[in-house]
């Protein structure tokens, strides 16, 4: 019985030790404790993922590790999904989020952004042949992610093109895993979302799998920063900006997206910068 | 002096109220929330997105609702079905209920829907499953999925209500003459309906909550919908609390149906002119009226006739062919039964056969332990995931839980409202509410409260520690209930104190008596830890999810391996509280005199 007393004990005492943090201007803390904890994705191809060794690695890894680089930082890594990067980043479990995530309106309300690192657009991924433009989707039923804007946008595309049952069409998982295997089993039509994912899924099997269609929306990606928070947010711009100016941006770039790749994506605009 | 204040129900009262006003003020006028509160989004129209939020919680209730009504019919068909075969002589349905349920009761649901949704569809030729996905089969797969999980509780609930009827009742109905169907209509069921239900009962409760569970294979439940509001608006505390009362009110107003069946059917008369009896009479009336009527017609139209002890021989002819067609007709049946499970059982073997073991013998070290120990610095516990995080997660859990269950049990049964109340008020509302919507109140609303944040890893083993805590408390109020009143007052005669008395004389008897439920309970977190998933702790159904997610084309042999890895880890531990049920049953420990 005593053994358990002190087991529980201990166990609380762990627990509130490792957890409590202190809360306050992101800047100073991170300087001050020397680390970055960073929010990232697990399954997103090749944004950030698990490769056959079981590590992390992928685009957004790599642009994490290069911003924490230039503020002289360690960095953190933490897991995220679709569901908890915008929660972490209002509770303050973490100082961004690199996290394939769209800069929209409704988020900016609760979180900040930096300056657009990544320049995508949704697609709609389908088996090879089957499909030619949107229209064909129509009455089909389309995978997508619970809590992504790939979601609102697939539903107003199908409600536009004249769909009445929009609402049930659109089937949404809570990974991207999740629905690319419902693609593969053929529960679904289609797939949509950000095109670098969908292309980082169509990789895996090559010759399958093709793009349907043009871009149903622009989806600028920024990092996810806490409310309010200035200094840090500049810092995170500066540091982006530093890496694009100096070509350290173009290489990883090209090392997940360049044209020697599997998931081959040319980049077509310029990262803003400011003299 | 105190102690004459403090047994005063007003005093106890006027202290429950001093303490929650105080909590209100804290936290209301006080404490900084590092969070602004927006409740209008519930109810009016999102000025983004052009739609009242509010009206998704409507939808989702709908399709709860729906997914609970048709899962436990469902359910109790095959719990019914299922439970008989437990009982049966005729082996190859014996042999196949067991397998039912012990490899149903024992394998999380969550990883079974994954199963019936991702993997099972493979088996299929083409053409059949493009007609299913043609189907809501995403509904579809969530119900019976949902209803096959259930249904293997179920017929363990009616194995043991029919078992608990005395065989001698058996025999003697026997032996009047009446047939097996006969036996089972008038005399069986009755009876072993009154030791079914109530059980029955919270099994349906179980059904309603476990079907918030469908929210992973994409259909669009109460769950789902708080969660849509939250990822529309990131007001999670708001679409969390508004789920949480929704599914409090339909699991009180069941519980309160329930409550009023299980205290009918403890009266022995039926002519009762209480609330209770007249309200029950009320609502069961069509039905009963309805079997009246029915009967009236049946042996309307099947007069029994007087037949002579003397048969003609035309009717000795009739007879005897009747039973030879009989015994044909079920020896038949019976061979055409195990004929099927014959060839379910080479299936079953050959789809093993065909399976690629070498994927899952290469993925094994990953899925029981992740990287561990080559895990970065910012890697819990070392890079620590799959199956031994969810062991860890449930033992973590169990040891708390005990002590929380332990306190708020005793509080549940003091006779003082300070204790009583909050205890009561814990209780219900945790199991009132599904795992997944705990999960969801601790992840949203400990940063809210504290203006501080857990990792996943801690936040859901916080909330299976506070979920289980109820059911452990319920336990242990049951267990104390056991002990015979006799030993408190005589304890307390001997002058021993109220924490003497329990510690020495109640709580040593009433533990030995809990064990085999508490391993029960620990059986029941460690299957839930696969819920964790959904907020992203690298437990064994997430590690199979990243692995399926780069192997891309075995998902069969993943599922299948992780549910295996599962149910042996339960049954085992099954096995063991069986063997502690038989060692320690209260009629050994029990003094009888």
């Amino acid at each position: 019985m005593r053994f358990w007393k002190i087991f529980a004990l201990a166990l609380a005492a762990l627990m509130l030790s490792t957890q409590l943090a202190v809360a306050g201007p992101t800047y100073d803390r991170v300087m001050e404790s020397g680390v970055v904890r960073v929010g990232m994705m697990t399954d997103s191809i090749p944004g950030a993922f698990f490769n056959d060794k079981n590590e992390w690695v992928g685009f957004d890894v790599d642009i994490a590790e290069e911003v924490a680089k230039r503020l002289g930082v360690d960095i953190e890594r933490v897991q995220c999904t679709n569901r908890t990067r915008i929660t972490f980043v209002q509770q303050g479990r973490i100082d961004m989020s690199v996290a394939n995530m769209t800069h929209t309106r409704e988020r900016d309300r609760v979180i900040d952004f930096s300056i657009t690192y990544f320049f995508d657009g949704q697609k709609i991924l389908a088996p090879v042949g089957q499909y030619k433009k949107h229209e064909d989707f129509v009455g089909k039923r389309i995978a997508t992610m619970q809590g992504t804007t790939s979601e609102i946008n697939i539903k107003n595309l199908l409600k536009e093109l004249g769909d009445p049952n929009y609402e049930r069409n659109v089937i949404s998982f809570q990974r991207e895993s999740e629905a690319f295997q419902a693609l593969k089993l053929g529960s679904v039509a289609g797939w949509s979302t950000d095109s670098t994912i969908l292309l980082g899924y169509a990789a895996q099997e090559p010759g399958k799998w093709e793009l349907v269609g043009d871009f149903i929306s622009e989806e600028p990606y920024g990092i996810g920063l806490p409310e309010d928070d200035s200094a840090w947010r500049d810092s995170i711009n500066f540091a982006l900006q530093d890496m694009w100016l100096d070509g350290t941006y173009m290489q990883i770039y090209n090392k997940w997206y360049g044209p020697d790749t599997p998931y081959y994506f040319p980049m077509t605009d310029k990262i803003e910068v400011w003299p | 002096m105190l102690k004459t204040w403090i047994s005063k129900n007003w005093v106890q009262n006027v202290i429950l109220l001093v303490i929650f006003l105080t909590a209100v003020y804290y936290w209301g006028y006080v404490f900084e929330f590092g969070y602004k509160f927006n409740w209008s989004v519930l109810y009016t129209v999102n000025p983004t997105y052009g739609e009242n939020l509010g009206l998704y919680l409507v939808y989702g209730l709908k399709v709860t609702l729906k997914i609970t009504l048709i899962s436990s019919v469902v359910a109790l068909a095959l719990g019914t079905f299922f439970g008989l075969g437990r009982l049966s002589t005729f082996k190859p349905f014996y042999w196949l209920s067991t397998a039912y349920v012990e490899f149903f009761r024992n394998t999380p649901l969550l990883v079974q829907l994954f199963f019936w949704y991702f993997a099972m569809p493979h088996a299929l030729p083409l053409e059949m499953r493009h007609w299913m996905f043609g189907l809501n089969y995403e509904f579809w797969c969530a119900t019976i999925g949902l209803a096959i999980y259930t249904g293997s509780f179920m017929a363990e609930v009616i194995r043991a209500g029919i078992q608990s009827i005395d065989r001698g009742l058996l025999e003697a109905s026997y032996s009047s003459g009446l047939n097996y169907f006969q036996i089972m209509r008038k005399i069986i069921l009755p009876l072993a309906f009154r030791a079914i239900i109530p059980p029955l009962g919270s099994e349906f409760l179980n059904n309603m909550k476990n079907s918030s569970l469908a929210m992973v294979v994409g259909v669009a439940d109460l769950t789902w919908q708080s969660q849509q509001i939250e990822s529309l608006t990131f007001r999670g505390f708001e679409a969390t609390t508004a789920a949480t009362i929704i599914y409090l009110s339909l699991s009180l107003s069941i519980s309160a149906v329930l409550n009023a069946i299980n205290a009918r059917l403890r009266r022995t008369t039926y002519h009762q002119n209480d609330i209770l009896s007249l309200g029950i009479n009320f609502f069961t009336w069509p039905l009963t009226k309805a079997y009246l009527v029915m009967e009236r017609i049946f042996s309307g139209l099947f007069p029994k006739k007087q037949a002579g002890l003397k048969l003609t021989t035309t009717q000795t002819i009739i007879k005897q062919t009747a039973i030879w067609s009989w015994w044909m007709l079920v020896l038949l049946s019976k061979a055409l039964f195990a004929l099927v499970f014959v060839y379910g059982v080479y299936l079953l073997g050959n789809g093993l056969y065909s399976y690629n073991w070498q994927v899952i013998w290469d993925n094994l070290r990953t899925l029981l332990i992740w990287r561990f120990p080559q895990g970065r610095v910012d890697d819990m516990f070392m890079g620590l995931g799959g199956l031994s995080f969810s062991i860890l997660m449930s033992v973590i859990a169990i040891s708390i839980s005990f002590f929380i269950g332990l306190i708020v049990g005793l509080g549940r049964m003091s006779r003082n409202n300070i204790f009583r109340i909050p205890s009561l008020m814990y209780i219900e509302f945790i199991r009132g509410n599904p795992l997944i919507i705990v999960i969801f109140w601790v992840y949203f609303f400990i940063p809210v409260f504290f203006n501080t944040f857990i990792s996943v890893f801690w936040s859901a083993t916080i909330a299976l520690t506070i979920f289980t805590g109820a059911y452990i408390a319920e336990i242990v109020r049951g267990g104390i209930q056991n002990i015979p009143r006799g030993q408190f007052e005589a304890a307390m005669s001997t002058g021993l104190g109220y924490y003497r008395t329990m510690r020495h004389i109640v709580l040593p008897q009433a533990l030995k008596q809990m064990i085999p439920a508490i391993v029960g309970q620990f059986i029941a977190i460690f299957k839930d830890t696969s819920l964790a998933f959904v907020i992203g702790v690298m437990e064994l159904t997430y590690v199979a999810q990243i692995l399926n997610n780069r192997l891309m084309i075995y998902p069969f042999e993943i599922y299948t391996t992780i549910a295996v890895l599962y149910f042996v880890c339960c049954y085992a531990m099954s096995i063991l509280a069986a063997r502690l049920e038989r060692k320690l049953t209260p009629d050994k420990v029990r003094l009888r005199m």
